[in-house]
């Protein structure tokens, strides 16, 4: 069964063309690295992706759901991980988790559990101030499976992620279909069986381990 | 899910982090005690004039110190871009923005805490339940419509120069009634009962309009 | 002539014959003398002004409803049209009053509540301008036209809710002579077509503009012809 069914997503910000016609479908469980130059337009495939940005045209279904008319509903499968981390500096991790756990509806008991899969457990009560740059990323990935979702998405998770992240991050994939934009060809190529290359927005094609030549 | 427990977290959030840092409520009360200051400094206040000039100074000051606090909910939730990751939630944008200007108004009546007394202490006007009602009434507006704004120019390059110029001339209908009913309260000739039920009927319709369109001004 | 270059030259006639039916058909007040004349053109650009911001109003609430191009284009036009004919009212009303009253200016409800629509409407103008054109700020300008609308039932009732020096409507209680009411009716209808024909020719411009943008950003102008390369196997 396919996760995601996207056709011709076209996405324009004024002037500028930053999507240009991609089409992809992606497996329920798949896993997909996005690749690209800054400005081909990843990030904000990944928005659309995420429901958070309404493309120009273009047609996109979710499990099986419109993603636009059914938005809301969605919002429950879909967990996204933003290029910067987005969380609140003076509150501590567990607050910001928990202040999480109460827009998603979910038990507050799910902080622990989360702060647990990100090895995060020894600065639960640390502000988010205080924490590195790749803590808070890692935060950052806490709190979009703070809801259980089966669809991840993360906006170069590598950008700040520490070196043992990468493992963290697998199995926070583990399960789950998930969309990573990355830089990092060996990262991709570890995490994510397939890869989607964008150029000036516009799809290069996919392909399954590919060896990207410089 | 239930739309009141999302503006409650909302809002707890938000005066969380003010009680850890700290900064928003010393920063205004400290603006309206220089507002009153430079009031004084501009005009000639004897005991005569002081209920003629008071309650202008009153609302200068709390007009800008509103500006001031409604700007800075959305602009840092921006800064932080940690506005997209609530919106991602399947919370609902209405109640989002019932929890932020809840947190704002907040602030501002802390700060209006600060301001009514000394307002009376500095130019010795009758300080009365009348007074504080009165901007109490017309705090629930201004923030409903100031938090809008402040939500419609978060994504505007020059959101500084815009919010007061959008914001303030939908706000004159609070300062209208508030103002009549403060200079009422001080002793000044006009009715106070009818600026009252001025207050409640423009506070009921710009509540209900900005939530109709918070939606529109938050979603995506 | 293409027909827009008709209707404006259509308009500018009609807006001569009613100056000419101002200054020589309609009799001389005879307490103002010949100031009064101000009232026909200040009082049709007035009730043009709020024509124009129903324009907006109605493109915010269709463009927020539909998010359709046109409705976004119809509610600029009408805003900066708008704003145009606010400014006329406010300089004639000004110089009227200057000569009836004695003062340019006084702080009384109508005037107050007309210069507040005159601001809200130029910061209409002030969002289209700072931020970025496209679904975003169109959706934010038509949040801020339909809440600056409020504005426009305070201006008309003004007169009749507060005290104020301005007189109230002299058209619904009679007290114009024949002659002065014709004159002001056919005043406001050419008004009226001069403002509907400038918010015609303004659509036109911001489409233009929109055409350009579009152009430049790359965008096929006929939707109809498929741009994109066909994907490769995988």
């Amino acid at each position: 069964m396919s996760m995601v069914v996207a056709n011709g997503l076209t996405h324009r910000f004024g002037r500028e063309l930053a999507l240009d016609g991609v089409d992809l479908v992606l497996d329920t469980g798949e896993h997909m690295a996005v690749l690209g130059d800054n400005g081909a337009g990843k990030t904000t495939l990944l928005r659309i992706l995420a429901t958070a940005l309404r493309p120009t045209s273009g047609r996109l279904e979710i499990a099986g759901l419109d993603a636009f008319r059914e938005r809301r509903r969605l919002r429950h499968y879909i967990g996204y991980v933003a290029h910067s981390p987005g969380l609140y500096p003076a509150l501590s991790a567990t607050e910001n988790l928990e202040f999480f756990c109460d827009l998603q509806d979910v038990s507050r008991s799910r902080v622990a559990e989360a702060l647990e899969a990100l090895g995060l457990a020894s600065v639960a009560h640390r502000r988010a101030s205080l924490l590195s740059r790749g803590m808070q990323q890692r935060l950052a990935v806490a709190r979009a499976i703070l809801h259980e979702p089966r669809l991840l998405i993360f906006d170069e998770p590598d950008a700040s992620l520490d070196a043992d992240a990468t493992e963290v991050l697998g199995q926070v994939m583990k399960g789950r279909t998930a969309v990573i934009a990355t830089h990092d060809h060996a990262l991709a190529n570890r995490l994510c069986p397939r890869t989607l290359v964008l150029r000036h927005g516009r799809s290069l094609g996919t392909a399954t381990h590919l060896r990207v030549v410089r | 899910m239930n739309p009141f427990r999302a503006a409650i977290a909302v809002a707890r959030k938000d005066l969380l982090s003010e009680w850890r840092t700290r900064e928003m409520v010393p920063a205004l009360a400290q603006f309206v005690v220089l507002a009153l200051l430079i009031g004084n400094f501009g005009f000639q206040i004897d005991s005569r004039s002081a209920p003629s000039i008071a309650p202008g100074i009153l609302w200068l000051a709390l007009v800008f110190a509103g500006l001031i606090a409604f700007g800075r909910t959305f602009a840092a939730e921006r800064e932080q871009s940690s506005l997209e990751a609530m919106l991602m939630t399947p919370a609902s944008p209405v109640a989002i923005f019932a929890g932020k200007a809840l947190a704002a108004s907040a602030l501002l009546i802390l700060c209006e805490v600060v301001l009514l007394p000394a307002l009376s202490l500095f130019f010795g006007t009758p300080f009365s339940a009348e007074l504080v009602i009165a901007v109490l009434l017309a705090t629930i507006g201004m923030a409903s419509l100031g938090c809008l704004f402040a939500a419609v120019v978060a994504r505007v390059r020059a959101r500084e120069l815009l919010l007061p110029l959008l914001v303030l001339p939908l706000w004159i209908p609070f300062i209208v009634a508030g103002g009549q009913a403060v200079q009422s309260a001080m002793g000044l000739p006009g009715s106070y009962d009818q600026a009252i039920g001025l207050l409640v009927d423009f506070d009921i319709l710009f509540v209900v309009l900005t939530s109709l369109a918070a939606r529109f001004v938050l979603d995506e | 002539m293409n027909r827009l270059e008709k209707a404006a030259a259509g308009a500018v006639a009609l807006m001569l014959i009613a100056a000419a039916a101002i200054f020589f058909y309609a009799p001389t007040d005879y307490l103002q003398g010949p100031v009064q004349r101000i009232f026909y053109l200040h009082v049709s650009s007035a009730i043009a002004a709020f024509g124009c911001f129903a324009v907006v109003l109605a493109g915010g609430i269709v463009y927020l409803r539909n998010e359709s191009p046109r409705a976004d284009r119809y509610a600029r036009a009408g805003a900066l049209v708008g704003v145009v004919f606010t400014t006329v009212t406010l300089v004639m009303g000004m110089l009227w009053a200057r000569k009836v009253w004695g003062a340019f200016w006084v702080w009384d409800a109508r005037l107050t509540s007309t210069l507040v629509l005159l601001i809200i409407y130029a910061g209409y103008l002030l969002v289209r301008r700072l931020s970025e054109a496209g679904r975003q700020t169109a959706r934010i300008a038509a949040v801020v036209g339909i809440f600056g609308f409020i504005d426009v039932p305070v201006v008309y009732f003004s007169v009749d809710w507060w005290a104020t020096h301005h007189p109230g409507p002299v058209i619904t209680s009679d007290a114009l002579p024949p002659q002065m009411l014709a004159t002001f009716l056919f005043t406001m209808l050419c008004t009226l077509v001069l403002a509907a024909v400038m918010v015609v020719i303004r659509y036109r411009i911001e489409m233009l503009m929109d055409m350009k943008q579009l152009i430049a950003s790359g965008a096929p102008l006929t939707v109809a012809i498929p741009r994109r390369d066909p994907e490769p196997a995988q």
